[in-house]
């Protein structure tokens, strides 16, 4: 299966990828409706792109009490939103906090890889995110650790 | 390898059992289903209590799809007894069920409080669709409704209620709303938003009896003011539904004790949902959860065993969470834990409140309430989901956390937790899409 590989070191922080997302999954520039979410790292001088992993459990999948999540044919886990109540079950069942609610839909909205043809991907300006077939792993780790703990080192983890 | 799988039960344990049957037997076997109700999903009937979905989209399966899955019905019987020597369960009508092996996932019902007048006319109950149904015909724009227990049931519906037009009156015996879900603290933040949205709140209120009154109903207290309505309903908790099994030799204690196969000490009786007690996550001991997702995960694992396989069950994770007026509340894991070690965050001028418990470096319960519409609400529960599931060891990140309680990302992504997650589902395999269940032939 196909993934997103994310490169966090490449990623600038433009939020181009999340402007991207947003038009194609509901038609409107709006970051806080983008299910791929940019996070800033050391005081914004460092970011990185989080999202869906398309995980085998497919917890929230599994969660839905109306079998309104299902796997598409780019084998993501997509949202039906005509059997979609919005209980917000797979919100908090989804363990990667990658599943959110709209509250003007009255939804559940999650990454479903455009279909096989991710939005993210072509609008990223430096391939901090590809579309390959590999497998998937913890993208961000080792880059959030060391740079989290730069901040810890200079302030202790105060503000 | 039993060929004969009874089900009895047939809400999200017992459908979820049925499916998984079908996934991973290798031969086909027989399945009978015995069901009182015809399978619907009570997590959806606020939404059409509201009608903002119609009835037919609460039901989990159709007659046509149990056919498909060659499943023997028997919709609208109820287990009458259950005879764990001769493998034969008894119905309601008498008739007999042999088995090769059985699950019991016969959920739990609605309890009233016993005071004089709890089953009079327009006092309802809300747990079955057809006490929903009731709730519908009775409430009307303009009705004022009184809810009887401030818990998890009575908040999912209230947006409904309020939806349909009604005055709302919530009147609770404890000092405060969601003992079992929220902190005190918590139950402040969200008491102090319903009573901003109209929602008029009653605690430390003991109803004494629930009269008639000239075509409305009065409910009385023992502190004395009456509250006069048109409708009343009672959310006063739930029971586990397992009389039937009083002499079948099944050992019971809150619910029916279980192996990590979540089998009982009949080797060939499973229970699973609302009437096992199953492993508790956290905490690594048996607990009752009734809930929603543990019913499900019971549910599957029971159905992967009673298929041949060899499923151990790692435990079921507390998950709670409620929206009301457009403020989201949840909770995980040990929320209540006295012994954690705890940190709090608030912003009350966004009704936002955080709270996590830690044992060590791992996180063990949090509590989460914020506004609905709120960014750093909805990309919160999920993380704190994962952080509490794997105990993932935070080391230098809990005093982070404890330093930002509203900056979570941060320390669930440095101590690598997605990493943790990757590998791991309940049946060891990649779950399948609900709808893509092959049948064995």
């Amino acid at each position: 299966m196909k993934v997103l590989k994310i490169t966090p070191e490449r990623c600038t922080g433009c939020l181009r990828c999340e402007i991207a997302c947003s038009y194609v999954q509901v038609g409107a520039f709006q970051p806080a409706k983008s299910v791929i979410r940019v996070s800033p790292f050391e005081g914004h001088t460092s970011y990185a792109p989080y999202t869906c992993t398309q995980c085998a459990e497919g917890w929230c999948m599994t969660a839905c009490p109306v079998g309104a999540i299902t796997i598409n044919a780019a084998g993501a886990k997509d949202v039906l939103d005509d059997r979609c109540v919005g209980c917000k079950l797979c919100t908090i069942a989804c363990p990667y906090g990658t599943v959110f609610y709209d509250a003007s839909t009255r939804k559940a909205f999650k990454c479903n890889l455009c279909g096989g043809d991710p939005a993210c991907v072509h609008a990223c300006p430096t391939a901090a995110i590809e579309y390959e077939e590999v497998a998937t792993r913890d993208w961000l780790h080792d880059f959030a650790a060391e740079r989290a703990s730069h901040v810890l080192a200079t302030n202790g983890g105060r503000r | 390898m039993p060929r004969r799988h009874l089900i009895i039960g047939g809400g999200t344990a017992g459908m979820n059992a049925m499916r998984t049957i079908r996934e991973e037997e290798r031969e086909p076997s027989e399945i009978t289903l015995v069901s009182a109700e015809k399978p619907y999903s009570r997590m959806v009937l606020p939404y059409y209590l509201d009608r903002s979905i119609a009835e037919q989209h609460v039901f989990t399966t159709s007659a046509a799809l149990l056919a498909q899955w060659k499943v023997k019905t028997h919709v609208g019987r109820r287990a009458a007894a259950l005879d764990t020597k001769a493998n034969v369960c008894t119905l309601d009508d008498g008739s007999k069920v042999e088995y090769d092996d059985c699950l019991i996932a016969t959920g739990s019902s609605a309890v009233r409080a016993p005071v004089p007048g709890a089953d009079g006319a327009n006092v309802h109950s809300f747990w079955t669709l057809d006490e929903c149904r009731g709730v519908i015909a009775s409430v009307t724009p303009g009705s004022h409704v009184v809810m009887i227990g401030a818990g998890f049931i009575s908040f999912t519906i209230l947006n409904s209620i309020l939806a349909l037009g009604a005055k709302l009156t919530i009147v609770e015996v404890a000092p405060r709303i969601l003992p079992r879900m929220i902190d005190d603290a918590g139950a402040e933040v969200i008491e102090e938003w319903l009573r901003a949205h109209g929602v008029t709140i009653r605690t430390n209120v003991k109803v004494t009896k629930i009269e008639d009154a000239r075509g409305k109903k009065r409910v009385k207290f023992a502190s004395g003011g009456d509250l006069v309505c048109d409708v009343v309903i009672m959310a006063t908790g739930i029971k586990t539904n397992l009389e039937w099994l009083k002499d079948s030799g099944v050992r019971m204690n809150r619910g029916i004790i279980v192996d990590d196969h979540l089998r009982s000490n009949v080797p060939n009786v499973y229970a699973a949902g609302d009437v096992a007690e199953g492993r508790d996550l956290v905490s690594g001991q048996p607990a009752l959860h009734a809930i929603e997702p543990t019913a499900q995960e019971h549910g599957r694992v029971v159905g992967a065993n009673m298929a041949g396989k060899d499923i151990a069950y790692k435990g079921s994770l507390i998950i709670n969470i409620v929206e009301v007026c457009h403020l989201d509340a949840a909770s995980f894991g040990a929320w209540d834990d006295a012994k954690a070690d705890t940190v709090v965050g608030a912003k009350r001028d966004r009704s936002a409140y955080r709270k996590y418990l830690f044992t060590g470096d791992r996180l063990t319960g949090a509590i989460i309430i914020g506004r609905s519409g709120d960014v750093w609400t909805t990309n919160d529960v999920g993380m704190l989901k994962g952080l509490v599931q794997t105990g993932v060891r935070l080391g230098r990140f809990k005093d982070y956390l404890k330093a930002h309680p509203f900056d979570v990302k941060t320390a669930y992504i440095a101590s690598g937790t997605a990493g943790t997650l990757l590998p791991e589902t309940v049946l060891g395999r990649p779950a399948k899409a609900p709808g893509e269940t092959p049948v064995a032939v």
